[in-house]
């Protein structure tokens, strides 16, 4: 009866769209380093850190204020409990614990097992309970129980909660995990000398009245004071033995001391990428539109060169002298193969909402017709714009999914007609193409404010601004009006295609967003 | 034997072949000169291939065909060699036009100096066009219709050489677009400088006669403009 309650419970919880919703929520804003709010959580929890261990200073020597003492022993401990549970809460879920022994009974035949569950469901909580920064988050909840004064001391765990906050000390001892090996050689290494050393200089000087090394605790202090390469000079052996061992130490100090920092500077520089890598991901991550080129070779430096004055350009190549040369000529470069759906899922963006356009630019039609066709098995609708190196691979992209191709030899051999053609209009659109040109061509849509001012074509007064209005794309229609009617309807969505003084052309936009009618 | 009209494209490529055959309607012969160690063969050989050689004495080419309305296309795809040739080609005909293309702008400008009277540079323009395309899409449809027929739309040069209603008027003040149903973009001077009809020169430009004048506008109209004011080259 009672195991039928908790599995009805169980299903309830784990259908139920409001309590998923806020585990959800929860779990972005204390796990998620994605989730936009989180940094703002992180940056309150650091501070309530701060101000404990600034009330823990300034009560050594003067009075605190009883509300603050209040304020640190128990709002502050009370949010940290919170948090701990929550964290608790969010780790794992029960309610799929509990329904998975029960889909798993029921396929063998037999009966609900709740105890088992029960044990399972402890189980998992208690490898949370036991990772260290669980165990870090409990300590600093301690100084709740105020009264016990010797446990106010445990307000320094909470400085140990700012690694799980801040994200550099996390990757500074994630480096420093990957030397794990190294570092416990070097440990016992080290904890020989020292055990040794200390044992020696007890024997050759606690027998010695002018030596100051009489306890055990004495020579273990000296040896650690000695090996670190620190030295304080209070205690120091008197005897010739006993500056023997004091050599030995020494110099096995110098070799610890090489050996750690040799230690610390390779495990940086070998995850150096790595680090770097990750930090580009999560800038990428955080970015809310650019475009992906993928291949870096001639045409893409180009296109990246030219669209990045607007906008955001991210590249993937996994070639990495075309990545490091994207790096060097200032792009944000990472070495994915563009051909991967992996690459792709490491990035961690949202490809529909994000990415503007996808440009296969690879001077190689085997390498584009992969990338289209990745791109195309996880995402339907983004813009794929291609190039194409050799005709007969038309169709091949166009059966990947390229939405536009690019043939440049073809184009190459419209331009040379044209320019045989048509020298004038072939000038005159060149001129107007060019960044270079003072009179440019631009497009401007027509937005909710300007139809809010100006509701048709004969109202937009573009002479005075000394402007061209050449037509209008009517967005319903998808069709371009050449020099349209005076009375033509402006409508949301349409854009205005004007020629002109590019300065005059931002003056007659600012004007049409400006005017109050 | 009779010189003809020709158009004569340097290189056995891709590129070359595209250019023939966007070019192929307007002149009377097409020669493709294959370069040495370019590839022996192609499918479907459309026009006459003859080979050549950098130390070939160019002279001969005169003999066979009419180079002052001739044009040359240098498309080597190794730009020290389309350089070299260009050169060399400019050497032996002063007037000719000379079409050269370039891998990138750094070439094109050694071409330019070299003496081609047009360059166009393969990566650039690749990349300008595609970017043109992602950053102002509606532009470059509109703009690619008009340069590459597939529309009515026309850019057409139209000189003034007849009298006018608009003589003596500034080109901004004449109300072209319900007369004509034209635009006027550019005034063209002798030199063949263009000036944006708004900007400070040409606001203070009277039309007259022999005036050029840049319109665009439905070939009909523009059909119709010309016969009003002059004499039209597109």
């Amino acid at each position: 009866m009672f195991s039928r309650f908790v599995l009805d419970v169980a299903y309830f919880l784990n259908t139920s769209k409001n309590y998923q919703n806020t585990k959800h929520f929860f779990y972005n804003l204390l796990e998620n380093d994605n989730y936009r709010y989180k940094k703002y959580f992180d940056a309150l929890m650091i501070m309530l850190v701060f101000i404990s261990v600034i009330i823990l200073i300034r009560e050594v020597k003067s009075h605190v204020n009883d509300f603050l003492l209040y304020f640190n022993s128990y709002i502050i401990s009370i949010i940290f409990f919170v948090e701990y549970m929550l964290r608790l809460w969010v780790s794992s879920s029960i309610s799929e614990i509990l329904i998975k022994r029960d889909e798993h009974d029921s396929m063998l035949g037999e009966p609900f097992g709740l105890r088992r569950a029960f044990f399972k469901i402890l189980h998992i909580k208690f490898q949370y309970i036991t990772t260290p920064r669980a165990l870090i988050d409990i300590l600093a909840i301690i100084p709740l129980f105020h009264e016990l004064r010797f446990l106010r001391i445990f307000v320094l765990f909470r400085v140990s909660k700012l690694f799980r906050y801040i994200k550099s000390f996390q990757t500074f001892f994630s480096v420093l995990a990957s030397k794990k090996f190294e570092f416990f050689t070097l440990l016992m290494f080290a904890s020989m000398v020292i055990f040794v050393s200390s044992v020696l200089i007890y024997v050759m000087e606690a027998n010695n009245p002018k030596s100051s090394i009489n306890t055990l605790y004495d020579a273990l202090y000296w040896s650690v004071v000695t090996i670190s390469t620190v030295g304080y000079g209070d205690i120091t052996p008197i005897t010739d033995a006993g500056r023997f061992v004091a050599m030995v130490v020494i110099t096995a100090g110098i070799a610890v001391l090489a050996f750690s920092t040799s230690l610390v500077v390779s495990a940086f520089s070998e995850k150096l990428d790595e680090i770097k890598e990750t930090k580009t991901v999560d800038d990428i991550t955080k970015l809310k539109s650019f475009y992906l080129i993928c291949g870096y070779e001639d045409v893409a430096a180009e296109v990246a060169k030219s669209l990045s004055k607007e906008h955001k350009v991210i590249i993937l190549d996994e070639d990495p002298l075309r990545v490091m040369r994207a790096i060097k000529d200032g792009f944000v470069a990472l070495e994915y193969d563009p051909g991967s759906v992996e690459s792709y899922k490491k990035l961690r963006i949202d490809i529909a909402s994000q990415v503007k356009a996808i440009l296969c630019l690879r001077e190689s039609d085997v390498e584009n017709v992969y990338t289209t066709l990745t791109v195309r098995s996880f995402n339907k609708d983004v813009y794929i714009l291609s190039l194409l190196m050799q005709d007969i691979h038309r169709n091949k992209l166009s059966i990947a999914g390229a939405s536009e191709i690019l043939y440049a030899k073809e184009l190459i051999g419209m331009i040379a007609k044209e320019f045989i053609g048509k020298p004038v209009a072939f000038e005159v659109i060149h001129a107007l193409r060019s960044d270079y040109s003072q009179i440019n061509i631009e497009e401007i849509v027509i937005s909710e404010r300007i139809l809010k001012n100006f509701s048709r074509v004969d109202e937009l007064d573009n002479v005075k601004y000394r402007v061209v209005l050449l037509g209008i794309y009517k967005k319903i229609q998808k069709q371009f009006f050449f020099n349209p009617i005076p009375n033509t309807l402006l409508e949301q969505g349409d854009y205005l295609l004007i020629i002109g003084n590019s300065v005059f052309i931002k003056e007659f936009e600012k004007y049409l967003h400006k005017k109050i009618v | 034997m009779m010189k003809t009209r020709s158009a004569l494209i340097f290189g056995y490529n891709e590129f070359a072949l595209e250019i023939a055959d966007n070019i192929a309607h307007k002149y009377e012969n097409i020669t493709i000169f294959k370069f040495d160690d370019e590839s022996k063969k192609r499918n479907g050989e459309k026009y006459s291939v003859a080979s050549f050689d950098l130390s070939d004495n160019w002279d001969v080419l005169e003999k066979k065909f009419d180079m002052e309305n001739s044009v040359i296309f240098c498309a080597l795809l190794d730009d020290a060699t389309n350089i070299f040739l260009t050169i060399s080609l400019r050497a032996s005909f002063a007037n000719v036009s000379i079409i050269s293309l370039a891998k990138d702008k750094e070439s094109a400008n050694k071409l330019t100096m070299a003496g081609a009277s047009k360059v166009i540079p393969i990566v650039q323009t690749t990349a300008s066009i595609i970017s043109d395309m992602l950053k102002k899409p509606i532009v470059t449809e509109v703009l690619h219709n008009i340069l590459y027929e597939k529309s009515n739309l026309k850019i057409a040069q139209v000189c003034v050489e007849q009298d006018t209603f608009f003589a003596g008027k500034h080109p901004y003040e004449v109300d072209w677009k319900n007369i004509y149903k034209i635009i006027v973009l550019f005034v063209l001077h002798e030199d063949m400088s263009s000036e944006f009809i708004y900007s400070s020169k040409a606001s203070h430009h009277s039309i007259k006669n022999g005036d050029k004048l840049v319109v665009v506008g439905y070939e009909e109209d523009i059909k119709l403009f010309e016969q009003n004011v002059g004499s039209r080259y597109e």
